[in-house]
């Protein structure tokens, strides 16, 4: 018979006194193609780290690696969430800094992470070439990696296990971020590493997956439970949808009827530009869909609006009414706006709790420094009532799936009831209950009169209540139009 | 120029000494308005210099930078710091004459050249400020009558003054006003609105003097900060590859283990970093610290002393006017120790390990806080002054040495901290010998529970414990801790 290249015998993890897994057993033979589904929060990542050695377990977890292979007898695993450390190994970092510049360098470009990983595993450098270009890196060689976006590391690390071909590759999510035809390549990879040997395990309940998965499974009450197609996976408990907190159903109280008025955008770094004369005006109640390919300039539009970036000084810019840089701080700008984005949550504290996390929202801060005042408790109670978060109040976030983590820090761009709302990609890394609860949380808060500014790709779902789009391509407007049919429109 | 300290009576150096107050919240209520409006020139765009501009900006402040005319013409590492970020810069001529508030953020060392460029150009009842006086009250340099002199000085590098403001907290932050340039009574005012911009009055204020920072600085680098951090990891790591321990395991051991170490200093005092350790071996701990700091305390006595007396000041004054000699030598020197030439070796040590293994050095920590603080006190310093510059730092300063060992914490500190760093460490070392003659592996390399009985005595115990936990330094600490609850950890390896 043959042996299981991984064979997992009473898998058991626990977080503090719940227990994740339970007496887990589960076999991935040869051949075998493996996709891992099923809700958010029922265990799979903190199994996919298990088996990688990241956690500890009790149980067992062998593997059987072929050390004759051409494929190196290693288990690769890219997590969901990439954590780099900066050049001094540390991993203080602060999410604007990647627009704040220092002339010594803070970390690693692109080319220097790669050089490294290809001396550490013994890879041939020019064979990563036609996985850059797969990814779209071929001009990010240079890039420090504080630079890059959250979906850009994602793809920096699939780039990395594409390159290293090992016996047994676990991908958390290997599709967050990707775009159509990036999701298209990356599965034909998938089938050619299989051809080759190589054991795949995704963790996904993506629609679209490579043709050479052949087994499923999800995992339920902490054990493996085998399915014969991905559509017998289980979906998460579609959320019933509850009725807002009251302060959140009164309008926000609007300082002026335009929020943001650019005029002539132009922000560069040495010879890059990165947007290119964008004129662009939100009005008090407009909601707006922004758009557009990995690195075409969004987030940066964003941390303009934020208070975020440095060069907002030098452009012509009002915000709220006032002309940025004619005295007003950051923390007045912040006072008008809730923000979320894939960045901001990497960079939040995981040590907060959910309490905490959801109360830094009314002073804009990456945690709680400051007492809550009687207002502010009833307000964060609400918020933690509405959103199901109760029971975790006090979990710190680190403790809680991606899922609920996302969840808090939703809550905390609407706990303070801000004028503007902009969600950088919101449901990123969410299931499909948690994204349709999560827009139509979003679509009930702008019956009254809420200001929204949104960013999703062209795939993902999104609210209904969006009457504007705008679209930029390498950091130009490449069309600006009014959501008339909102359906027909949001799909192509 | 004269040594400003020693030009001052008995009494008035006494109360200048005497200067530490923790300011309360209600003390911040202005927030920026005292400078708003006003121009601020910042001289100097390193890593200060340059993330309090960011802060101050993001502030609703007017900030642009002063720099010589060759940074401007050679495009240096200031000048594109100043422009990448879109700050208004230009030479002296140009911007010191327009600026309500000069700030002074380049290295201490070029001061004395940087202010005589800089004050003739300043306009009439303009301020000044330092982060550091060594400047005003060491090298006695003379403001002229009509500029208020202030001080800022956020006890973080300067990444951090960033990071924190923009995650809504700050760094503890020193402010002083210099009594001899204080024509209109503004210096209070402009030094708190100054702070609040760089986010510091929310993570602890305190009220100080020129005098009072230099005097105390001076003495936490050269010690417990630098000093008696480069000596003891030098002989701890000597130790072991005396007794056989592996190179890359002792390395490692050393290099992170000062920062693992008073990572605990910074949430629980001395009292917190010594419970982390078994009660035998908290013990033990203890009784090798008291014999430390018996060995060790003339020395710092000897530091305290000359840092008074302004003899340190004088001598390393020489030592620069003749192209830093001895400083050179002392740094070739320390890059040529076994422990800053052997690299760490590729073995997990996990956190509870460090402290096991290296009973050593928590004694090591023990012993140096306490003293420093002890000596400080006793000199006139105020323990509130006291604490910011020994224990309140340690943990920072180890944070550099687990980046790049000695080498790393060199580089980062002051060239004053430097100087005095290796000053303490020639004199240390020999002065310990006879000492870590009776060192064994159990202190420092292996678990020194191994193969122990764990009982203790009830009522010795509960004595150490009373004593750690009485030390002043315990109790200030308590205190001043409480007002910084908030401040995250610094990093995790």
């Amino acid at each position: 018979m043959v042996d299981p290249v991984v064979h997992i015998a009473n898998l058991t993890i626990q977080h503090g006194k719940d227990s994740v897994l339970q007496d887990l057993n589960w076999q991935i033979f040869p051949g075998e193609q493996w996709i891992l589904g099923g809700p958010s929060g029922t265990g799979k990542t903190t199994l996919a780290k298990a088996i990688v050695g990241q956690l500890k377990y009790e149980g067992t977890i062998s593997f059987h690696l072929d050390n004759n292979s051409s494929l190196p007898p290693v288990v690769h695993y890219v997590s969901n969430w990439f954590q780099f450390t900066n050049l001094e190994g540390d991993r203080n970092f602060y999410y604007q800094q990647r627009y704040n510049k220092f002339a010594k360098n803070d970390t690693l470009t692109v080319f220097a992470e790669l050089k490294h990983f290809a001396k550490d595993e013994q890879l041939a450098f020019e064979d990563v070439a036609p996985y850059l270009t797969i990814f779209g890196f071929e001009n990010f060689k240079d890039q420090q990696l504080i630079e890059l976006s959250s979906g850009e590391h994602k793809r920096l690390q699939l780039v990395k296990a594409l390159w290293l071909q090992p016996q047994v590759l676990v991908i958390d999510q290997p599709y967050t971020g990707l775009d159509v035809q990036s999701r298209k390549d990356l599965n034909q990879i998938f089938d050619q590493l299989a051809d080759k040997g190589v054991s795949l395990l995704l963790i996904s309940n993506d629609d679209e997956q490579p043709d050479c998965i052949n087994r499923f499974a999800e995992i339920q009450n902490g054990k493996i439970v085998l399915r014969h197609h991905s559509r017998e996976i289980s979906r998460g408990i579609p959320r019933k949808r509850k009725e807002l907190p009251y302060f959140l159903q009164q309008p926000p109280k609007i300082s002026d009827p335009t929020m943001v008025k650019m005029r002539q955008i132009n922000i560069s770094y040495g010879e890059k530009q990165v947007l290119k004369n964008i004129d662009w005006e939100v009005k008090a109640g407009e909601k707006w869909l922004l758009q557009g390919h990995n690195g075409s300039g969004k987030s940066t539009l964003l941390s303009l609006i934020n208070g975020d970036h440095p060069q907002a000084y030098a452009n012509d810019i009002h915000l709220f009414g006032k002309k940025r840089g004619s005295g007003e701080s950051i923390w007045e700008i912040k006072e008008h706006l809730g923000i979320i984005s894939p960045e901001l949550h990497w960079y939040y504290d995981m040590n907060a709790n959910v309490g905490q996390t959801i109360a830094s929202g009314f002073f804009d801060s990456m945690s709680l420094y400051q007492k809550l005042g009687y207002e502010q408790q009833q307000k964060l109670d609400q918020v933690l009532h509405f959103f199901d978060l109760k029971d975790a109040k006090h979990k710190t976030l680190g403790s809680l799936p991606l899922g609920q983590q996302r969840l808090a820090l939703l809550a905390r761009t609407i706990v303070k009831h801000p004028e503007l709302l902009i969600l950088d990609e919101p449901c990123q890394g969410l299931d499909k209950e948690q994204s349709q609860y999560f827009n139509d949380v979003i679509d009930d808060l702008s019956k009254n009169g809420q200001t929204l500014i949104y960013v999703g790709h062209f795939q993902s779902q999104l609210p209904t209540c969006i009457d504007n789009k705008m679209v930029l391509e390498k950091g130009e407007i490449k069309s600006v139009e009014r959501v008339i049919h909102k359906k027909e429109t949001l799909s192509t | 120029m004269a040594n400003y300290f020693n030009t001052l009576p008995l009494r008035e150096q006494l109360e200048q000494l005497s200067h530490a107050e923790f300011m309360d919240n209600t003390e911040f209520t202005d927030g920026v308005n005292a400078l708003k409006g006003k121009k601020i020139v910042i001289v100097g765009c390193g890593a200060q210099g340059l993330n309090q501009g960011l802060n101050l900006r993001d502030s609703g402040l007017d900030v642009s930078y002063a720099l010589r005319k060759e940074a401007i013409e050679q495009k240096r590492d200031s000048w594109k710091n100043a422009t990448d970020n879109n700050f208004n810069v230009g030479t002296y001529e140009e911007l010191i004459p327009t600026a309500d508030l000069v700030i002074n953020l380049t290295p201490d060392k070029q001061h004395t050249s940087v202010i005589n460029a800089v004050m003739p150009l300043m306009k009439e009842g303009a301020t000044l400020s330092y982060s550091h006086g060594f400047n005003i009250v060491e090298e006695g340099m003379q403001i002229r009558k009509d500029i208020t002199v202030i001080m800022v000085a956020p006890k973080c590098p300067g990444s951090e003054v960033r990071a924190e403001y923009l995650r809504g907290f700050g760094v503890p932050t020193l402010i002083a006003v210099h009594p001899e340039n204080d024509p209109q009574g503004k210096g209070w005012a402009e030094a708190k609105a100054y702070c609040v911009g760089t986010g510091g009055h929310k993570a602890g204020v305190l009220k100080s003097s020129f005098v009072a920072e230099v005097k105390s600085d001076l003495m936490g680098e050269q010690t417990i900060l630098c000093g008696l951090l480069q000596t003891g990891s030098i002989l701890s790591f000597d130790k072991m590859i005396e007794k056989g321990i592996e190179a890359g395991y002792a390395s490692k051991l050393v290099q992170y283990g000062v920062e693992v170490i008073t990572e605990a200093l910074k949430h629980g005092g001395v009292s917190g970093m010594m419970d982390r350790l078994s009660n035998p071996a908290k013990v033990k701990a203890f009784e090798i610290s008291e014999e430390l700091k018996d060995i060790m305390r003339p020395l710092f006595q000897k530091h305290q002393d000359d840092i008074m007396s302004g003899h340190f000041s004088k001598t390393m004054m020489e030592d620069w006017a003749n192209g830093d000699a001895n400083l050179l030598k002392w740094r070739a020197e320390t890059g040529e120790t076994a422990f800053e030439k052997t690299p760490a070796g590729d073995i997990k040590i996990n956190e509870q390990e460090y402290f096991d293994n290296y009973t050593l050095m928590v004694a090591f920590i023990r012993a140096g806080v306490e003293l420093a603080f002890e000596t400080m006190v006793e000199a006139g310093i105020k323990p509130e002054s006291a604490y910011y510059e020994s224990l309140h730092e340690t943990p920072l300063i180890a944070n550099t040495i687990a980046r790049k060992k000695l080498f790393e914490m060199n580089r980062v500190i002051s060239d004053t901290a430097e100087y005095g760093c290796y000053l303490f460490d020639q004199a240390c070392k020999p002065l310990l010998a006879d000492f870590m003659k009776t060192v064994d592996t159990d202190l420092v390399g292996k678990n020194f529970n191994e193969g122990k009985d764990a009982a203790v005595d009830n009522a010795q115990l509960v004595v150490i414990n009373e004593i750690l936990r009485d030390h002043p330094v315990e109790i200030v600490g308590r205190k001043l801790r409480k007002a910084m609850t908030a401040m995250k950890a610094i990093k995790t390896v």
